[in-house]
């Protein structure tokens, strides 16, 4: 239950600092900051000629806890390379530091690969990131803090999960969430950690990298009494890339997907209906010439009859 | 595992000192936790003092936020102080059988496993939160944002394998003598929160120290009723649903 708004304000490591592991003696030198996360840091390193991300945290116990999530994610997720690569201390400015190792996943959040690349990625990228958390969910896990800057997109709309701070086995409380994303905050449901907890959050991340301004400016206004879900859908059918999705979100805001296979299933229904749709909707320009030729006609004919 | 959260904005300035209370409270086995709630101009450095002494003296934490933080912190301080009282209670188990001070001392696999069993205590131990609202007229314009805060928190609670209850009071209470009222008993439910400060009066005084004392009293009362009832298995996830209260919101 933890919520991700309170961030740490820890210092930034110099690039160059090595750190030398207490208890398995493997050593890895930072190269720059990849990001910060509410419990920790996360770098960007070298073991040798690797590359790796290290995760340095601020407290032993949280960050083990975090360590056993991945370790179970890898037992659970067989046939998939390890994601978690060491888990030990080490000394750094007189003090003792927990640290584990990850594999470095290279890629931009949503927001800003859509921003590069063009909003017409959104399909190809969703379809992806909702086969990924079907992965997680069969494997009996939530994944808890989906958001933004926790789904990195590299080439071509591929899709990677990083900062599983909030990986959940299924039936517990969410462990990490953040605020806007998640369901309870817009009344649509509780925390308990549940495929539908990701699907509502997969639906606000698409509000939110594509009409970031407008979710903002909402979350901002709303009143917590009169908060709801249907706000949101508000913004779906008020947006021109998401409006042909628009039976995706609703059934994603009311976890009305019998399961994750399905959620992915509409999804690539809905984007193959919006394919066929702009031929099949009469565009307005001739919709508005056939009403004016109508009424030339009932004018000339009325002219005609009076004479 | 019981706590008190105190959310208020100002000092004390009737009875006893709710230093005193806090600390009572402590000795009782109950965590207090503060927050102090400021939109416009500042808390003084009275308030602010008193609001830090009461936390330690409670063995809990203090922030001063404003409104629009307030749910935030109410979650975080509540599942700090959860993890924190687990936390000491292993490292005092840990110095008594193997002489060394604190889990972080054990090995990265050791330590693993041990923070496995402190995250399934964390999530199944029955929890009991006391909310002690300051309804003072100065917070008046701040209560819609501390009945979210409850609401956010109860939510929150229901989702824990074990079980959560949580009990809401304001003060001062209606006449001189009472201290504190009593808006809503133990429960599970935040649908009985909704509507909790609808019939509120507004009062000038603001007697934390004795309202304190009333809700540790409460917990006397309360929970040794509690411990009289016949235990419950606790099933895997805990939600036997016997009550019925659960089943609205689940999806």
């Amino acid at each position: 239950m933890g919520c991700g708004v309170i961030t740490s304000s820890d210092r930034q490591l110099q690039p160059g600092t090595v750190l030398r592991g207490k208890w398995n003696g493997r050593s890895y030198r930072l190269e720059r900051l990849l990001g910060t996360g509410s419990n920790g840091q996360v770098y960007l390193a070298s073991s040798g000629r690797t590359a790796c991300a290290v995760k340095i945290g601020n407290e032993s116990e949280e960050l083990a806890a975090e360590a056993n999530a991945l370790k179970s994610l890898g037992r659970r997720e067989r046939g998939r390379p390890p994601f978690l690569l060491d888990v030990d201390d080490a000394e750094l400015r007189d003090r003792l530091v927990p640290f584990y190792v990850m594999q470095y996943v290279p890629g931009s959040s949503v927001r800003s690969y859509l921003k590069r690349h063009g909003a017409q990625w959104f399909g190809v990228i969703g379809y992806r990131l909702l086969l990924r958390l079907a992965e997680l969910h069969e494997a009996g896990l939530v994944f808890g803090d989906l958001k933004n800057d926790n789904v990195l997109v590299s080439d071509y709309g591929r899709v990677a999960l990083v900062d599983y701070g909030g990986l959940t086995a299924i039936g517990r409380s969410v462990r990490q969430f953040t605020e806007i994303y998640d369901r309870g905050y817009w009344a649509a449901g509780g925390r308990t950690a549940e495929p539908a907890y990701d699907w509502f959050a997969a639906a606000v991340l698409w509000i939110h990298a594509l009409d970031g301004k407008r979710l903002m400016s909402l979350t901002r206004s709303s009143l917590p009494q009169t908060r709801s879900w249907g706000d949101l859908m508000a913004l779906v059918r008020t947006h021109t890339v998401l409006r042909p999705m628009e039976p995706w979100f609703e059934r994603a805001f009311t976890g009305r997907f019998a399961d994750s296979r399905e959620a992915c299933d509409a999804w690539r229904a809905c984007l193959h209906r919006s394919d066929g749709e702009p031929a099949a909707t009469v565009p307005g320009w001739m919709t508005g010439l056939f009403v004016f030729s109508i009424l030339l006609f009932a004018s000339a004919a009325a002219y005609w009859l009076l004479q | 595992m019981n706590q008190i959260l105190l959310i208020t904005d100002g000092c004390s300035n009737v009875g006893e000192s709710p230093v005193i209370a806090a600390a009572q409270a402590l000795a009782e086995g109950i965590t207090v936790n503060v927050a102090g709630v400021i939109d416009e101009g500042s808390i003084g450095e009275h308030g602010a003092t008193e609001i830090a002494e009461i936390a330690r003296a409670g063995g809990g934490m203090s922030r001063i936020v404003s409104s629009r933080q307030l749910s935030a912190t109410v979650q975080m301080m509540t599942r700090q102080t959860v993890v924190g009282t687990i936390r000491q209670a292993v490292n005092q188990e840990l110095q008594q059988l193997f002489g060394i001070d604190s889990v972080a001392a054990l090995p990265p696999e050791k330590r693993a496993d041990v923070v496995r069993v402190m995250e399934d205590m964390g999530e199944t131990t029955p929890l009991r939160v006391a909310l002690l609202i300051d309804a003072s007229a100065s917070m008046k314009p701040k209560l819609p944002a501390v009945t979210e805060a409850i609401r956010d928190l109860s939510l929150s609670l229901q989702a824990r394998a074990g079980d959560s209850s949580i009990a809401v009071f304001h003060f001062p209470g209606d006449s001189d003598r009472e201290p504190c009222v009593m808006d809503c008993g133990w429960t599970e439910a935040s649908a009985r929160i909704e509507s909790l400060f609808g019939r509120l009066r507004m009062r000038g005084t603001t007697p934390t120290g004795p309202a304190l004392m009333r809700v540790v009293g409460f917990f006397n009362e309360t929970c040794g009723k509690i411990k009289n009832e016949p235990a419950r298995p606790s099933l895997p996830g805990g939600r036997d649903d016997t009550d019925g209260v659960r089943s609205d919101y689940v999806v």
